[in-house]
């Protein structure tokens, strides 16, 4: 199991080398360089042309692409990841602020998306070509289809505007005090990012269980005289959890990306919002990093998956 | 009166619906399978014999039924249980499956759950149909591992099926159904996954089983060959159909059916030498959607005549000898 | 015994194949199992709507998509106006079949496009194996990592924004999943020994690879095109609804939605977003249920 584990951290290393490789020359292509943006803005407000040069040349700005590089990226890793050219702030506050707000989105879907894809997904394979089963396919198949944003608009309407059970948006307002004071806020974001996710779950789960039901080993397990529950749950659920694991892997990235456009909707102060605003405002550092980050994100969390695999399959193991 | 026979079989038939369309696999078959006695069910791929053997343990596909009429009964020792009667998975069929009937299959590679160890899954059998604890349980299962021939079983037991080689899987597989000590062992083309040479220990293995344990076995195969080796009794399939059975000296010595000759006609034998006459048999089996009216085998049949357009009935050739041919005496003296 | 309802069915079918009432119908049978699944079918019939209503647009209204009328401002539906007007007396219903064309554009093209590359590397690759193959993996691997909003916007920023520049990306970053999918085919298929065969008879790399494996893997591919093509036209549309996407002054599904972000509009104006958003729904919808009877036509495993 450890050298599973250390195999897969291995193969991470090189990948992430290659990204952050990307990212840098990312930065180089854009206007302005990757050195002069590790400067924070005070200093570089008030260094002379002199100093600028001197230091542009301790940071090797004439030095080769990869010595560039080399410095960036030992600055990255030290923590500096320069600082935002529109607002001067350092990129690391900037991530420390806005994460906080987009994990409690992130993970709150993630959690309810899984548990009830998974539950519905696997009733729907267990009850085939029963009502429900059709009702949950076709169920399934809007939430994949809706596009996020306009889900996000008319739940907006519905319970915000019209009915003014929940707030508009934002995440915070002065006097909030408790996580239940400013749960209201939380209800519909997570709400509309979780059923987009939950569709998707749903349709591979019930997929991965129906392909684990037509396995000869179910026909082995009934025929051993076992109960029926014990042959679905035991035998075909826990079979078919680990493609279902793999692909709620696959679907993290898209989950993500939906927080860019979620946080716009629901003018909520995470990373997304503050991404598109760089994106908007041409502040490269911002989009760099924040993309860097993102994807790196991404690489470890499938790593996780992958160890949380290998636990429960010990095929996977072998790979 | 004691029972020779642990389950007879009356004119089962079984049918698909699937499709949209009405596939008659088993169409009519009975025999009886005896105590301490292997029968034998052979037949070429698609005839209908695994069909026959999930028929009697009720596994068959949602869209499929044993039709009205059949009848399988298994003779308990506390008296008969009429199978085609139980509801498919409820409480009845599911305690005689495992203890008192119990199935292995051909590739024991799919047929074992990949993601538990042999131990627990050879320990499942035992945790239904018996009251022993865990303790007792691994106890058990090693055991039944070290019976089947497989070296190490204190830590086989622990190991993943991927890491046994297939013949112990099949062992393993054959240690798992025999754990409650079941009457009737049915075995559906157990060794068609393995080599030659483990193919021979498998059948070993059998064998000592019947003798020890008194156990009926049902092994179902196309290969004569095994047939020779092992059955006290056969019983010949074609398209749905029982075309001949009876005991393996008449079968093999003295076939009554054009189908039967024809199969033993196109095995080559050891010792023989190359320029022995293997003859294929022409023609192929028909669409089972399709079928030809009266006797399945009359297209390709070298003793058809005019009567083979309907169904023939069965005769007793002799008391154990029971043959479905217009034709059989003609094809008596021609074998 | 089974349930009743199943024992009356079995027993219909049972007495009309006795009379010999079945009979196979030719058209092989992924033909047959497509026509039978009427979700797919009403996928094909939506998606023909849509499709066809966005090529023959200039046919289908008198109202140039771009024209401001201040003076037909905010109409809400009328016969002269099918879907109404927006804050800049734009007639809608013109601007949505018109948007149609460059969404569908967008995500359907650039689906084929990243199809076409994938498959074209995963036949490749996966084929020839080595150096070539790691190299490939491990680049889609990345690509695939990233969120795909992201990536579109990161390499936006470096580009610049315009519709060609997006089909670009769409097609850099979409080529991965097909890839991965194709070379998947061909690592099975390279075993089989039909393969060593034609290698033995002196085929050369491309006609052994592109004629004789790829065929198997093309059931799959369809799917995942159709999948794609879902995927290009929901990002393609949150892409033009952040501003971001394609400029705004051609319009598409996407930013005509823009106006949605003001809550008054959003209130009540319904008309301005609610069909857009309509259209955008059930057009994927109808995408994804071809594609799920793709699936299930090609897919021999499924029983019944």
């Amino acid at each position: 199991m450890l050298t599973f584990v250390i195999r897969r951290i291995l193969i991470l290393i090189p990948m992430l080398i290659l990204i952050s490789f990307m990212i840098f020359g990312g930065l180089e292509l854009t206007p302005g360089d990757a050195v002069s943006q590790m400067l924070s803005p005070e200093i570089a407000g008030t260094i002379s042309a002199e100093e600028l040069d001197a230091l542009r040349e301790k940071f090797g700005l004439n030095a080769s692409f990869l010595e560039r590089y080399w410095i960036w990226l030992s600055n990255v890793m030290q923590g500096n990841f320069g600082y935002s050219l529109a607002s001067g702030v350092a990129i690391t506050d900037v991530f420390f602020d806005r994460l906080p707000a987009t994990l409690e989105l992130a993970t709150l879907a993630l959690f309810f998306s899984s548990i009830f894809g998974i539950a519905l997904g696997t009733m729907a394979a267990l009850r085939r070509g029963s009502l429900a089963d059709g009702s949950l396919t076709v169920a399934g198949m809007l939430g994949v289809s809706i596009p996020e944003f306009f889900f996000a608009l008319v739940s907006l309407l519905i319970f915000a505007l019209n009915l003014n059970w929940l707030p508009v948006g934002g995440r915070l307002l002065p006097g909030y005090e408790s996580f239940w004071d400013r749960a209201p806020h939380l209800v519909m974001p997570v709400m509309v990012m979780s059923l987009m996710m939950t569709a998707g779950v749903m349709r591979y789960a019930r997929s991965a269980m129906l392909d684990s039901m037509s396995k000869e080993f179910m026909r082995t397990a009934r025929s051993k005289g076992l109960p029926e529950w014990r042959v679905n749950f035991l035998h075909g659920f826990r079979t078919a959890l680990t493609p279902v694991i793999v692909l709620i892997g696959f679907r993290l990235p898209t989950l993500i990306g939906g927080t860019v456009i979620i946080e716009q909707v629901f003018q909520w102060p995470g990373v997304g919002n503050e991404f598109v605003q760089a994106v908007r405002g041409q502040d490269y550092p911002l989009v760099m990093m924040i993309a860097l980050f993102s994807v790196s994100a991404m690489l470890v969390a499938s790593l996780i998956i992958d160890v949380l695999t290998a636990l429960i399959d010990p095929r996977v193991r072998l790979g | 009166m004691e029972h020779t026979t642990a389950l007879s079989v009356k004119d089962l038939k079984t049918y698909f619906y699937t499709n949209s369309r009405c596939n008659k696999a088993i169409d009519g078959v009975s025999f009886d399978i005896k105590k301490g006695k292997t029968l034998c069910i052979v037949g070429e791929s698609g005839c209908g014999k695994s069909v026959t053997a999930s028929s009697i343990m009720q596994l068959l596909p949602t869209l499929s039924r044993i039709e009205a009429g059949s009848s399988i009964t298994y003779h308990a020792d506390n008296g008969d249980v009429e199978i085609q009667g139980l509801e498919r998975n409820g409480t009845k069929m599911r305690n005689l499956r495992g203890a008192e009937i119990a199935m292995i299959f051909q590739d024991p590679m799919t047929a074992l759950n990949p993601v538990y160890t042999v131990g627990y899954q050879i320990g499942e059998i035992l945790q239904y149909h018996t009251d022993l604890n865990k303790k007792q349980i691994r106890e058990k299962t090693i055991s039944l591992l070290a019976d089947m021939g497989i070296p190490l079983p204190e830590k086989r037991v622990d190991e993943y099926p991927h890491n046994y080689s297939g013949g112990m899987r099949q062992r393993a597989m054959i240690a798992m159904a025999m754990a409650c000590s079941p009457k009737i062992l049915i075995a559906d083309e157990p060794t068609t996954a393995l080599d030659v040479t483990i193919q021979a220990q498998i059948f070993e293995l059998m064998d000592k089983l019947k003798k020890e344990h008194g156990t009926a076995i049902m092994l179902i195969t196309h290969d004569m060959g095994v047939v020779a080796e092992l059955a006290d009794d056969v019983a010949v399939m074609y398209m749905g159909k029982i075309v001949e059975a009876g005991s393996i000296d008449e079968v093999l010595r003295t076939p009554k059916h054009p189908y039967t000759q024809a199969l033993l006609s196109s095995i080559p034998v050891l010792g023989r030498g190359k320029n022995q006459d293997i003859k294929a048999i022409r023609g192929s089996t028909p669409d089972p959607y399709d079928r030809p009216k009266g006797c399945q085998f009359e297209p390709r049949c070298d003793f058809a005549t005019e009567a083979c357009g309907t169904y023939p009935d069965e005769e007793q050739a002799t008391p154990t000898h029971r043959v479905s041919c217009w034709n059989y005496k003609e094809v008596d003296q021609n074998g | 015994m089974a349930n009743a309802y199943l024992n009356r069915k079995f027993d219909k079918m049972r007495a009309a194949e006795e009379a010999g009432q079945l009979k196979s119908k030719g058209g092989g049978r992924a033909l047959r199992k497509m026509l039978n699944n009427r979700l797919a079918v009403a996928g094909l019939i939506i998606f023909g709507i849509i499709f066809f209503a966005a090529v023959f647009a200039p046919l289908l209204t008198q109202y140039d998509p771009g024209k401001i009328d201040l003076r037909a401002r905010l109409q809400p539906p009328s016969w002269e106006h099918i879907f109404g007007t927006d804050a800049t007396g734009r007639d809608i219903f013109a601007r949505v079949i018109f948007g149609g064309r460059i969404s569908i554009l967008v995500g359907l093209g650039s689906a084929l496009m990243a199809a076409a590359v994938g498959v074209a590397i995963g036949a490749y690759t996966g084929y020839k194996g080595g150096w070539a193959d790691m190299v490939a993996l491990r680049i889609s691997e990345i690509v695939t990592s990233f969120p795909q909003i992201i990536l579109v916007l990161m390499i936006v920023t470096i580009l610049g924004q315009s519709l060609g520049n997006l089909i670009l990306i769409f097609v850099l970053t979409g080529w991965g999943q097909t890839y991965r999918l194709v070379r998947a085919r061909m690592l099975s298929v390279r075993e089989e020994e039909y393969v060593q065969a034609l290698q033995s008879f002196g085929l050369g790399t491309f006609r052994v690879c592109y004629k004789h494996m790829l065929p198997n893997a093309l059931g799959p591919v369809m799917v995942n095109v159709t999948l794609t093509t879902a995927a290009f036209i929901l990002t393609e549309a949150g892409l033009s609804f952040l501003g971001l996407g394609v400029p705004s002054n051609i319009p598409t599904w996407g930013n005509i939605l823009i106006a949605a972000n003001d809550l008054r509009v959003l209130q009540n104006n319904w008309w301005i977003w609610l069909p857009v958003g309509g259209v955008i729904s059930l057009f994927v919808l109808s995408v994804n249920f071809i594609g799920d009877g793709l699936r299930d036509s090609t897919d021999s495993s499924v029983q019944g």
